[in-house]
C-alpha cells in the first residue's frame, strides 16, 4: 500500500446556501506533488483549507497519515495543524514582526524552542529561500515575491509532513512569480509532499506528479501531467485549458 | 495690560499648593481611570465579538447604559445613590475621589471598548489564518499578532480619550474632590478675582494636555513596524482635541 500523507474522504462543505464541496475524495502520497486547477468558486481553496484543518468539513474525514483529524476537538487540533504547512495567496505575514521573527514565531510559540535555537533554525530556512540578508526587514519593506518566500520559510521551518499552497503566485507581479516558483520547484525536488492550487501550467507540467481538475465542488479529472495536458478525457477540462492557455 | 488683571495674584495662584495638589490629583485620577478603562474596555471589546449571544448582549447593554446617560449624573449617582442602595458603600472607605475614579473608569470603559474593538477588527484576518495554520492557539495569536497591531490603531483615539477624561475630572468638583477646579473655585470665592484664579487653572490644563500630546506622538512612532531609522506615522491623523460634551 502506498505511503499516504494526507487523505480526504467524501468531504462536504457548505456556506449557507452554497455547497462548495460535494463529496471530494483526494489523497497525496509521500513525495508526490499534486497540482489542482479549476475555475474560481470550484472549491479548490476550500479543499485546501479543509486539508489544513482551518475549516472543519460538514461531512467526511481528513486523515494526516493514520490520524483522523476530523475526530479531534479544536484544542487537540492545534498541534496537528503545525504538521501541515500552508502558504496563502496574500502571504499573510505578521506585519508587526520582521522576517526573522515571522519565521521564528511558530518555533517559539508552538514548538516551545528556546529563542537562540529558534533563531538559528529560522536563519537557516531564510537562507534556503535566499533571504538571509532580509532577516531584519519588515513585511511592508519587502517585495511580494520576497514576502511569499518568507511565508514559505515560515511554514517550512516547522518541518511539516506536507505543504499546501493556495494560489501562491496569483497576487504577484509577473516578474516576481519566477522566484517563488523556483523555491517551490527545489522543494519538490527535495521530495517534499505538496498540494498546489495554481494556474501556473508550466509549473504543473514540469513538477507535478499528477494534475487535478476541479469544478463545481467535485474533482472532475486526475491524470499525470503529460496525459492531462495533451489528451484530457473530460470535455470540462478541455474547455478550461483552452481558456487558461 | 488689562485694566484689572493682578499679575502677582495670578502667579501666586499658579504656584500655590492647592493648585499643585489639585493638578496632581487630576492627573492621578486620569491615569488611574484610563488604565482601568483600557483593561475593562479590552474585555468588553472581546465580549462584543464573542460567539455567545448572552455575552454580546451584556456588552451592548453596558455600552448603551454608560454612553446614553450624562457622566455628571453617573458620578452623582455613584457618590450619593449607591450608598443608599448598598450599605457597603456608606463606609468611610468610600472616599469622594474613589467614587469619581469608579464613575470615570466605568464610563470611559464603554468608549474604550468601541475604540479597542475597532483596533482589533482592523487587523487583516489573513494573519489569524496564518497563525492558526502554524498551530498557534487563538490566545497566542491575539497576544503576539493581533493586539500589538491593534495598539497602533488605538493610540490616537486613546490620546483623545485621555484628554477628555482629564477635563472630565473637573466634574468631581461637584462631589467635593480637591481637584484643580475645586482649588480654583475656592481661591476665586475667597478673593473675587476670577480672571487670575480661573486663568491659573486654565494654564494647568493647557500644560498637562500639551505634555500628553507629546507623549502620544512619541508612542505612535514607537509602534510603526519599520527596520531602519526612517519612521513614518501610519495611523491616520486624528485631531488631538475632542469636544464631546459628556
Amino acid at each position: 500500500m502506498a505511503d499516504v500523507v494526507l487523505r480526504a474522504e467524501e468531504l462536504h462543505k457548505r456556506y449557507d446556501e452554497l455547497e462548495v464541496l460535494k463529496g471530494v475524495t483526494f489523497e497525496v502520497d509521500r513525495g508526490q506533488v499534486k497540482v489542482i486547477i479549476g475555475p474560481s468558486g470550484s472549491g479548490k481553496s476550500t479543499l485546501l483549507r479543509c486539508l489544513a484543518m482551518l475549516e472543519p468539513p460538514d461531512a467526511g474525514h481528513v486523515y494526516l497519515e493514520t490520524q483522523q483529524l476530523t475526530a479531534l476537538p479544536e484544542k487537540a487540533l492545534a498541534p496537528h495543524r503545525s504538521e501541515v504547512g500552508m502558504v496563502f495567496q496574500r502571504f499573510n505575514l505578521f506585519q508587526n514582526m520582521n522576517a526573522l521573527d515571522n519565521v521564528m514565531c511558530g518555533l517559539v510559540e508552538v514548538r516551545k524552542l528556546g529563542r537562540r535555537e529558534a533563531r538559528e533554525r529560522a536563519l537557516e530556512f531564510l537562507g534556503r529561500v535566499g533571504l538571509a540578508d532580509k532577516a531584519h526587514q519588515y513585511p511592508e519593506e519587502l517585495s511580494g515575491g520576497q514576502q511569499q518566500r518568507v511565508a514559505i520559510a515560515r511554514a517550512l521551518v516547522m518541518r511539516p509532513k506536507a505543504m499546501l499552497f493556495d494560489e501562491p503566485t496569483s497576487a504577484l507581479d509577473v516578474e516576481l512569480v519566477r522566484e517563488v516558483l523556483d523555491v517551490m520547484e527545489s522543494l519538490a525536488r527535495e521530495g517534499m509532499t505538496m498540494v498546489v492550487v495554481s494556474h501556473e501550467l508550466r509549473f504543473a507540467h514540469h513538477v507535478a506528479s499528477s494534475v487535478l481538475m476541479m469544478d463545481e465542488g467535485r474533482i472532475v479529472e486526475e491524470a499525470p501531467p503529460d496525459e492531462f495536458f495533451s489528451s484530457p478525457r473530460e470535455e470540462r477540462t478541455r474547455r478550461f485549458l483552452s481558456l487558461v492557455e | 495690560m488689562l485694566a484689572s488683571f493682578d499679575t502677582h495674584l495670578f502667579w501666586e495662584a499658579l504656584s500655590s499648593s492647592p493648585y499643585w495638589r489639585g493638578a496632581l490629583l487630576a492627573i492621578a485620577l486620569t491615569i488611574g481611570s484610563m488604565a482601568a478603562a483600557v483593561v475593562l474596555g479590552f474585555f468588553l471589546a472581546l465580549g462584543r465579538m464573542s460567539r455567545r449571544r448572552a455575552v454580546r448582549g451584556f456588552v451592548f447593554g453596558y455600552n448603551w447604559l454608560f454612553r446614553a446617560t450624562p457622566t455628571l449624573l453617573q458620578l452623582i449617582f455613584i457618590w450619593d445613590a449607591l450608598p443608599q442602595l448598598w450599605p457597603v458603600f456608606s463606609g468611610a472607605w468610600f472616599k469622594a475621589w474613589l467614587a469619581a475614579g469608579v464613575a470615570l473608569s466605568l464610563n470611559e470603559a464603554a468608549y474604550m471598548a468601541e475604540i479597542i474593538r475597532a483596533g482589533l477588527l482592523s487587523v487583516d484576518p489573513g494573519q489569524e489564518h496564518a497563525g492558526r495554520a502554524l498551530g498557534m492557539t487563538r490566545r497566542q495569536i491575539l497576544r503576539r499578532v493581533v493586539v500589538p497591531q491593534a495598539v497602533r490603531i488605538v493610540i490616537p483615539p486613546t490620546g483623545n480619550e485621555f484628554i477628555t477624561i482629564l477635563k472630565l475630572t473637573s466634574l468631581a468638583s461637584v462631589i467635593s474632590v480637591q481637584e484643580l477646579l475645586t482649588a480654583a473655585g475656592e481661591q476665586a470665592s475667597r478673593q473675587f478675582k476670577f480672571a487670575e484664579t480661573y486663568g491659573a487653572a486654565l494654564v494647568y490644563y493647557l500644560v498637562i494636555v500639551s505634555i500628553l500630546m507629546v507623549l502620544q506622538s512619541r508612542l505612535e512612532k514607537k509602534f510603526t513596524w519599520k527596520s531602519g531609522g526612517r519612521r513614518r506615522v501610519t495611523a491616520p491623523a486624528v485631531p488631538a482635541i475632542s469636544h464631546d460634551a459628556r
